[in-house]
């Protein structure tokens, strides 16, 4: 669970965008530096829905920049990495295969394993509500036989039950194929999609990063917020910039909307009213801020950082 | 400081306040899914919508449940992608997308996976064959061996059988775990088979900024298949559409714009004649508007003061996809799940859609815009004696506002408020509420 990867974590950098496809560079970042970027990839368990997503995992621009910044990421272009697939030697190729199978084995077992206790369950069940009906129906002397009739059920399925088990079977074949498969023992290895490419590519070097992503002009009240232990993530459904949570989004509901302005900007007192109603109306404070330098007055970004004053408005009237 | 349990119990009367919560608003609690067995047969519910804490504080409860959510969360997310034996669909990429058989040739798709591969160094000149010419240029992942619910509504096949899947498709297939692809092509006879499959990672790396996909896109393309929509690309997809791509194909799906309404023209006639009407005593520039004479309705006083032209949808040019400007163009047409679909044939779509990345376009379309991507759909008028005519307009668009992965659907019609004649309905003010012309519209 707590697992540290290595760092620089390699940030995929893919048609513009920045993505992440490892799992634990995921939750490292989540748990240690409070990133959480946006899921975007469908859930093989239950692909059908938009409520719970997957992998990979979308990092806005100030995301990846802060992560950068910090040291703990570093940009690849996957495009060009993924090159390297071609040339990959035979030697390197044939291991992957082989590992891949050796995993995929590994999960055919664990599955055929699972089918094998559940069709036992079932069976039981079966034979449970069997001897039940026949308890109903017949008189006392059939009930003392009934009574032994789940022991036989829970070890192998005798013959007198051989028709209730090839029932099974039949109904198990018609709803899914692989079912067939635990006749034939040695069993073909389920084939895997990996998330990643490493292996078999190997990481690539410092010198093939990307320089750290631009950012829009929001990006210091972004990082101000996020060193100040918020969780920040995309607002604009919510009409703003980003939703700052106090915690980690999983278990809280955020506290502000959040909009950046340029410290010199004229603001339409228009944007505060609607804004201000917008939070207040669904509990949660209007927040606008932005650094008090412009970027040619300072050294750096992150100068410009400290420089942040955010102010936030909550509409008392309602 | 609700557990799981008290959160279900909370869980229906949260839900009978509020109706109309969508879950995929807010980051879920990743632990319901733990009350799912991944393996059952059956297939799974979506959990509920659970109860989260206002503020952290240091107790140790909330600490063991923020890390059970994040364990939860871990193993969901870790859950790999498997292909069974029999169900597993093979692909496999051909970066440099179909090319038609010099020859035809009935060899066996396997083989012919090889001769495509070696004839790719001379690239022919399209033959036109009757399956193969509706196979996009874009299309780079084929599948030997099609089966599956998938292929009623994704990929074309070829003269060989093989099923072309474009690069939304085929990362759409890899993604949810249905479809295993191949980097280069298989294995010939007796040949060792060396090809690695690809990984998410690799898939997304080779797909994405192919043939036009954005992530913004496939964003878009992919949250709408997970809710059962089948969607094509449209005309609009290229964004250096140029107009003499105008074909056969575009020219079907036009409807030459009627005329229903009076129009501009017809406006200005009836002005015309009112001026000439007999029984008026006056006209605007010498007196009253509605004139002097007797009045025995409010009616005829309602249609005589209505002498500012308004904009009527239906007597505007339908025009093409060129004359709009990304993002704000047409890119994909959407099909509800209860529409009989066709691949060969598809129906009138339901929606069209265009994708707007809010990181590229940051202001709002401007009505010229607007107006042009409105045009560029065609005429969809309110059924008759539909209610909220408005609402429904006479043009109407879908625009995805992609939020770095985040997706706001907002539906723009075309209203003509000319048209509703409020005065002519009997029993007092009926309609919709709003009285914008654009009403944007969350689904």
């Amino acid at each position: 669970m707590d697992f540290q990867p290595d760092l620089p974590i390699p940030i995929s950098y893919v048609s513009g965008r920045y993505l992440l496809f490892s799992i634990d560079a995921v939750t490292y970042l989540r748990r240690e530096h409070h990133i959480c970027g946006v899921l975007i990839g469908t859930l093989p368990q239950i692909p059908q829905q938009n409520v719970f997503l997957g992998l990979p995992l979308e990092l806005m621009p100030e995301e990846a920049r802060l992560l950068v910044d910090k040291g703990v990421a570093c940009i690849v272009d996957e495009a060009k990495a993924h090159e390297g697939m071609n040339t990959l030697l035979e030697e390197d190729r044939r291991r992957y295969l082989r590992d891949l199978e050796s995993q995929g084995l590994h999960v055919s077992r664990i599955q055929s394993d699972r089918k094998e206790r559940n069709r036992e369950q079932t069976l039981k069940k079966l034979e449970e509500k069997k001897a039940k009906a026949k308890a109903k129906a017949s008189a006392a002397a059939a009930t003392a036989q009934a009574s032994t009739v789940p022991e036989e059920g829970s070890s192998t399925p005798l013959p007198k039950n051989a028709a209730i088990v090839d029932l099974f079977n039949a109904e198990g074949r018609s709803s899914s194929p692989s079912t067939g498969s635990m006749s034939t023992p040695p069993q073909a290895a389920t084939a895997i999609t990996p998330a990643t490419s490493y292996p078999p590519l190997s990481t690539p070097p410092p010198s093939t990063h990307l320089s750290a992503p631009a950012v829009p002009s929001s990006y210091p009240l972004f990082a101000h917020l996020h060193s100040k232990g918020y969780f920040l993530s995309p607002g604009l459904r919510f009409g703003c910039q980003y939703m700052a949570y106090p915690g980690d989004p999983l278990r809280f509901h955020s506290h502000f909307l959040v909009v950046s302005y340029d410290w010199d900007q004229r603001i339409d007192i228009m944007d505060l009213v609607v804004g201000g109603r917008l939070g207040t109306g669904v509990k949660k404070g209007f927040l606008i801020g932005g650094a008090q330098k412009r970027i040619d007055e300072v050294d750096s970004e992150a100068d410009r950082v400290d420089t942040v004053r955010a102010f936030s408005l909550e509409w008392a009237g309602m | 400081m609700a557990d799981v349990d008290e959160d279900a119990i909370k869980a229906p009367a949260n839900a009978s306040t509020e109706p109309d919560v969508d879950l995929s608003d807010e980051t879920q609690d990743f632990r319901f899914l733990n009350h799912l067995n991944f393996f059952a047969d059956a297939s799974p519910g979506i959990p509920r919508r659970g109860e989260k804490d206002f503020e952290p504080n240091p107790t140790e409860l909330q600490a063991d449940v923020l890390s059970a959510s994040r364990g939860a969360m871990h193993n969901a997310l870790s859950y790999p992608r498997l292909h069974n034996t029999k169900t597993r669909v093979v692909a496999f990429y051909a970066p440099d997308g179909y090319v038609p058989p010099v020859k035809t040739d009935r060899a066996t798709p396997k083989t012919g996976g090889e001769d495509e591969k070696s004839s790719e160094s001379t690239p022919k000149p399209p033959r036109p064959l009757p399956n193969s010419a509706r196979i996009s240029p874009d299309a780079c992942v084929y599948v030997p061996n099609p089966k599956g619910q998938f292929f009623k509504t994704m990929g074309q096949a070829d003269s060989l059988s093989r099923v072309w899947l474009l690069p939304e498709e085929a990362l759409y297939l890899i993604e949810r775990g249905n479809g295993l692809a191949h980097l280069g092509p298989p294995a010939g006879p007796g040949e060792e088979d060396l090809s690695v499959p690809m990984s998410l990672q690799a898939a997304y790396a080779c797909f994405m900024g192919h043939g036009g996909l954005t992530l913004e896109r496939y964003s878009v393309y992919t949250g709408l298949k997970r809710l059962g929509y089948a969607l094509l690309r449209a005309p609009g997809w290229c964004d250096d559409l140029v107009k003499e791509d105008a074909d056969a194909s575009y020219a079907t799906e036009t409807t030459p714009p009627t005329l229903h309404g009076p129009g501009l023209a017809g406006i200005l006639g009836s002005l015309f004649n009112w001026i000439h009407d007999p029984r008026s005593t006056a006209s605007t520039a010498t007196g009253p508007i509605i004139g002097t004479g007797i009045h025995r309705n409010y009616m005829d006083i309602y249609r005589k003061l209505a002498i500012i032209p308004w904009y009527d949808p239906i007597t505007a040019p339908e025009r093409h996809p060129a004359d709009t400007t990304p993002p704000f163009r047409v890119v994909f047409h959407v099909f509800k799940p209860s529409t009989p679909f066709k691949k060969s044939a598809p129906p009138t779509p339901d929606f069209r859609v265009a994708v707007v990345s809010t990181r590229d376009q940051t202001t709002m379309p401007t009505m010229t815009q607007l107006g042009a991507l409105l045009e560029s759909t065609p005429l969809d008028p309110p059924a008759r004696g539909e209610n909220g005519p408005l609402r429904h307009g006479y043009r109407n668009v879908v625009m995805a506002v992609v939020d770095q992965g985040v997706v706001s659907y907002l539906r723009v019609a075309d209203s003509a408020f000319g048209k509703e004649k409020l005065y002519e309905n009997k029993g007092g003010p009926q309609g919709p509420k709003w009285n914008r012309n654009q009403k944007p519209r969350k689904r």
